[in-house]
């Protein structure tokens, strides 16, 4: 696999099916899990730019490829804090259910 | 410096009031008197060290205020602004005597904002920079919504509001047209972008710039007169409104629409005004054409009236209707009539509506046909209340007779149709005037009144001055023309 | 312009360094002594603000290029990181003494606050991609545990799960959309980007308009969502409405004024050279944006009861009217969002802090609870009211003057559409700003009892009226001020 097109339809999917997933799910894992897929378009992206774009001894997109995984994570640490408080609360994980602030 | 302590007097005893213990409500009676006694007495002044043969700025006052915009602190008088300030000077220590009694609640609250509000009305007249011309416009918002807001009648708060966004609404227009100004002019100074507007070539002078400028000022300065369609604030307003507020809406806020529409859009903006007042064309019958509607439907509704305050209210819409087309007509007679209609609907009206609150007082309703007889009851407030009609319907020998002639023969000029429809107006005031004074006064007494106590001694000092000026400007009109009879030559001279 | 590396950069970088030294500090002190309900920590963090602000201003404008071009020292950015400290100090005085916090765990949320403030020096100094996605999701990450921090309150969880998930959704298109433009141009650099978008587009570059154009509205949603723009804008109302007041405040103005400068630097040096903006007009866009943006939020300010949704509501529509600023791409545009942003501090935080007053001394936060309040808290009640009537830009009060100056600028461009739109929205917004003033002063009250609040709440209270007042009579200095933060910006 030579050349770019491959990767960035790859992650093009993985993008759309993670703004799917966010759009279409009713449950705050699976939106997480659409979140995930979003952000490792955008880390394939960089490091396929990285490999076929920059010069050879440019490695600064898969740097930003590992930045972007530790975030990530943290994200979904926070993410699944706010669930579990979420789950405290309302005793369900769907954002349709939980709306008590509305106008 | 002389306009300056006439500006911020009431803004320093707006001060005073506040620091005064709370109990102490007559002191701060007598102190806001006092301090709408000391800008008269200035007025006063002014009005006789004032150089009637001299068209420009007089008591010029000039300095920085924020240096990146080029914004000064510019004020001074020309002969128009000279007799409205007499007029906001005089209707303050009225409009203090006439809510002595009659507001119980925040007194000192309500004569604080008084004192803010004649600060702004004061500015405004004084002012020389757009800007600051702005500022002061907008200054007396703040009070008048508070004022109407807190001591009006039963639907106060829609009336305040109403009046409010209107006003704004216009405001922001204006804003947008005195940015754009700016902006070509690179100025804010009035008497230099009036110059700068009538040099050939100079971007202010662009005719198609001139008259979306034009459109711009206009509906700001039309909400505030009002002209139709943009009054019907104003009914409300007034309805709402406290008898002083009242006297001071009519009184100088309608005015501070048409002495802006003779300031910027007559002076500064002549290419839009030409197009508007023309004759010819499309529009060219447009500005004398409101006047004529103003004048029509304001009649008519001031006779469906059967509120008596209303009825002032809407004969108010009519009157100022005369303003405008004389200001359409754009020659002398009719700028000395417009202007002199200016002045006179401000003492008129305000006596009217002291008159309307003097038996609001005394009988909680304004109702016209809840009234009658009062005449054998109250024969000095029936006697000045004659007066008042017969000048308000423009009875010769009274003052508003002479404004409404000069405005409608300048107008002839130009307009003969329009003005001889407009003419309806003054048969249909004088048909609205004398069925009140009938239903109101003449007839058999309306025994619920047979003990309505007569007009008092505050009552009388408030309307008397104003009875006075009615008569005088009645008989020798030249006493306030000649004031600002060269100032109008100035205006009209580029003309040709 | 000197780019210095990793170890010289130190030296310029030390107010951040005093940050995360604070916080580490806070959240260790908070471990051994949090008997005394968090008061000790709030001073800590204080000071750890007022060293900051001494060391941001001892520092000054190096006009310097740090950590290999990662971040750049100018006095745009020390503009903003003065704002931002100001801002927080004011959240924390807002936070010591709310009584909706928990004391066991305000140490943590200190530490939290010095993190996000941190973050937000960030987002106004970064000019490297990365470093900008960074910054972002630093202050997205502890803003998110913030507004969720009532955690026995069913409200406050909720704000917090809304605002984790519109706003990693929005980050993380974000990131796509800067994963392109690094895939097009090849750098991270924000000014190389500018200038490897300036020769593709040189010749007419029809084949990259399209990827241009998506990545830019891929990137803008990041941006837009901290500045909460039309459409990404959902979020902010129940955050506001949930989150703890004082957060509130904190991200209506802190984190609204780093959205605005992360966004001016990344899209005036990066995508504003003539070049790009003649193919992929982003500007226009962002006008309908800005136009919409004020529009809907001022509409939607109208019928609210609840007096924290309300200012969200405005709040937005004041983004809108600062976006008007942004998108015209010169001088007067950006130097009026500066002037802006330092008016709408006072009035915004002053309004806010009326908020939390209200909502702890009489229990309200509908506008129901302010009936009356004239007579039961004169200072309170005129406080409140100056701040709402400059919110609408009435003059002579500050707002009008920042209102002015955007309006000036964006007519000086001949947008006339957009500033009649701009005004015409004002005059929306006074009327649903005049509703919590009619409840105040035109309204009575039920409870005619006198509420009376601490010698310390007035003063800052009067911190806020005084400059809101002042700044609308004589402005030069801020005007000054904010001319000279301007900096090289614009290239």
């Amino acid at each position: 696999m030579n050349d770019l097109t491959p990767y960035l339809v790859i992650s093009t999917t993985l993008f759309c099916l993670g703004i799917f997933a966010v759009l279409t799910r009713r449950n705050a894992i699976s939106i997480l899990m659409g979140i995930e897929l979003i952000l490792n378009a955008c880390n394939l992206n960089f490091a396929a730019f990285s490999r076929f774009v920059t010069p050879p001894d440019d490695i600064s997109g898969q740097i930003i490829s590992i930045f972007g995984i530790v975030l990530a994570a943290a994200e979904a640490a926070v993410f699944l804090a706010i669930i579990l408080a979420i789950y405290r609360e309302f005793s369900t994980i769907s954002p349709d259910e939980t709306d008590t602030l509305k106008g | 410096m002389f306009l300056s302590l006439m500006i911020f007097i009431p803004l320093l005893g707006m001060v005073v009031v506040l620091l005064l213990p709370r109990d102490q409500e007559e002191l701060a009676r007598r102190v806001t008197l006092g301090f709408t006694l000391i800008p008269l007495l200035l007025a006063v002044v002014l009005f006789m060290q004032y150089d009637r043969s001299a068209s420009d700025l007089q008591f010029d006052f000039d300095t920085v205020w924020i240096k990146a915009f080029d914004i000064h602190y510019h004020i001074g008088i020309n002969g128009i602004s000279v007799t409205l300030l007499l007029l906001t000077a005089l209707l303050g220590p009225i409009c203090v005597l006439a809510s002595w009694r009659n507001i119980e609640k925040g007194v000192k609250a309500y004569l604080a904002l008084f004192l803010l509000l004649e600060t702004g009305m004061i500015g405004f007249f004084c002012a020389q920079d757009l800007f600051l011309f702005y500022v002061f416009f907008e200054v007396t918002l703040l009070p008048m919504y508070f004022l109407i807001g807190i001591w009006g009648g039963p639907r106060r708060e829609y009336a305040a509001i109403k009046f409010f966004l209107y006003t704004l609404f216009g405001g922001v227009l204006m804003l947008i047209a005195i940015i754009a100004v700016y902006i070509k002019g690179g100025t804010f100074d009035i008497p230099t972008l009036i110059d700068l507007a009538s040099r050939e070539g100079h971007p202010l002078a662009d005719r198609t710039f001139q008259i979306w400028a034009f459109l711009g000022f206009f509906i700001g300065f039309a909400v505030k007169v009002p002209i139709f369609p943009f009054h019907t604030w104003l009914p409300d307003a007034h309805v709402e409104a406290p008898t002083a507020i009242s006297v001071i809406l009519a009184g100088i806020l309608l005015k501070m629409g048409t002495y802006g529409l003779v300031l910027i859009n007559f002076a500064m903006l002549p290419k839009g005004m030409e197009l508007f007042c023309n004759g010819e064309g499309r529009w060219g019958n447009a500005f004398a054409v409101l006047g004529f509607v103003n004048i029509v439907y304001g009649s008519l509704c001031a006779l469906a009236q059967k509120d008596f305050k209303k009825l002032v209210a809407y004969s108010s819409i009519a009157h100022m209707g005369f303003v405008i087309l004389g200001l359409a007509a754009r020659n002398e007679s009719g700028m000395n009539g417009a202007i002199l209609q200016m002045f006179n609907h401000g003492v008129i009206s305000a006596m009217l509506f002291l008159l309307v609150g003097v038996v609001y007082d005394r009988a909680h309703h304004r109702e016209i046909g809840g009234f009658g007889g009062l005449g054998s009851r109250m024969p000095i407030y029936t006697g000045i209340t004659t007066v008042a009609f017969m000048a308000s319907l423009g009875l010769p020998g009274l003052s508003g007779f002479v404004g409404e002639a000069l405005s409608l023969l300048g107008a002839y000029d130009k307009f003969p149709k329009l003005t001889i429809l407009s003419t309806i107006g003054i048969v249909i005031g004088a048909a609205y005037f004398l069925w009140t004074l009938q239903r109101v006064f003449l007839g058999q007494l309306n025994p619920k009144y047979a003990d309505m106590p007569e007009i008092n001694r505050r009552e009388i000092v408030t309307l008397v001055p104003l009875g006075i000026l009615t008569i005088v400007l009645g008989i020798w009109p030249s006493f306030a023309m000649d004031m600002f009879n060269e100032a109008v030559k100035g205006l009209i001279a580029p003309l040709g | 312009m000197d780019t210095l590396n990793n170890v010289q950069s130190i030296r310029y970088f030390i107010p951040e360094l005093i940050l995360v030294a604070f916080a580490a500090g806070v959240i260790i002190y908070d471990l051994i002594g949090r008997q005394e309900g968090g008061r000790r920590a709030a001073h800590l963090s204080l000071a750890g603000l007022a060293a900051a602000l001494i060391a941001v201003l001892l520092v000054g404008a190096a006009d310097r290029s740090l950590f290999l071009g990662m971040v750049q020292l100018d006095s745009f950015a020390v503009f903003f990181k003065v704002i931002i400290l100001i801002t927080t100090a004011v959240t924390i005085l807002f936070s010591m003494g709310s009584e909706e916090l928990d004391p066991r765990t305000k140490g943590e949320y200190y530490a939290l606050l010095l993190a996000v403030t941190l973050g937000m020096f960030l987002m106004a100094s970064s000019t490297h991609l990365l470093m900008i996605y960074l910054s972002i999701e630093t202050v997205s990450l502890a803003s998110y545990i913030l507004a969720g921090f009532l955690t026995h309150s069913p409200r406050s969880s909720e704000a917090a799960f809304k605002y984790i998930i519109y706003g990693a959704v929005a980050s993380g298109t974000m990131l796509f959309g800067i994963s392109l433009i690094f895939g097009l141009t090849g750098t991270g650099d924000v000014v190389q980007v500018s200038n490897v978008l300036a020769e593709l587009f040189s010749s007419g570059g029809g084949d990259y308009q399209l990827a241009v154009l998506v990545s830019i509205i891929f990137v803008l949603a990041g941006v837009g969502y901290k500045i909460a723009s039309v459409p990404f804008h959902m979020w902010s109302p129940d955050v506001y409405e949930g989150a703890p007041i004082p957060i509130t405040a904190f991200l209506s103005v802190a984190s609204k004024s780093a959205g605005f400068a992360l966004f001016i630097r990344l899209f005036y040096s990066g995508f504003g050279s003539a070049n790009v903006i003649e193919s992929v007009d982003w500007s226009l866009l962002l006008a309908v944006v800005a136009a919409l943006t004020m529009t809907v939020g001022n509409l939607a300010a109208l019928p609210q009861q609840n007096v924290k949704r309300l200012l969200a509501y405005s709040s937005i529509a004041h983004g809108g009217y600062v976006l008007m600023g942004g998108v015209l791409l010169t001088a007067e545009g950006v130097h009026a969002i500066l002037f802006y942003l330092i008016i709408y501090l006072f009035m915004n935080l002053g309004a806010f802090f009326v908020v939390i007053l209200i909502a702890e001394r009489i229990g309200s936060e509908t506008i129901d609870g302010y009936r009356g309040l004239v007579t039961r808290a004169p200072l309170v009640a005129i406080s409140m009211g100056i701040f709402l009537f400059s919110l609408t830009g009435i003059p002579p009060l500050s707002g009008f003057i920042g209102k002015w100056l955007l309006f000036k600028a964006v007519l000086t461009e001949e947008f006339y559409w957009l500033a009649i739109v701009g005004l015409l929205n004002s005059v929306v917004s006074l009327y649903y700003y005049v509703r919590i003033v009619k409840a105040m002063f035109l309204d009575s009250s039920d409870e005619p009892n006198p509420v009376s609040f601490s010698i310390g709440s007035r003063a800052l209270l009067v911190v806020f009226v005084v400059p809101t007042i002042i700044l609308g009579l004589y402005w030069t200095p801020v005007y000054q001020l904010s001319k000279a933060s301007l900096g090289k910006i614009l290239g």
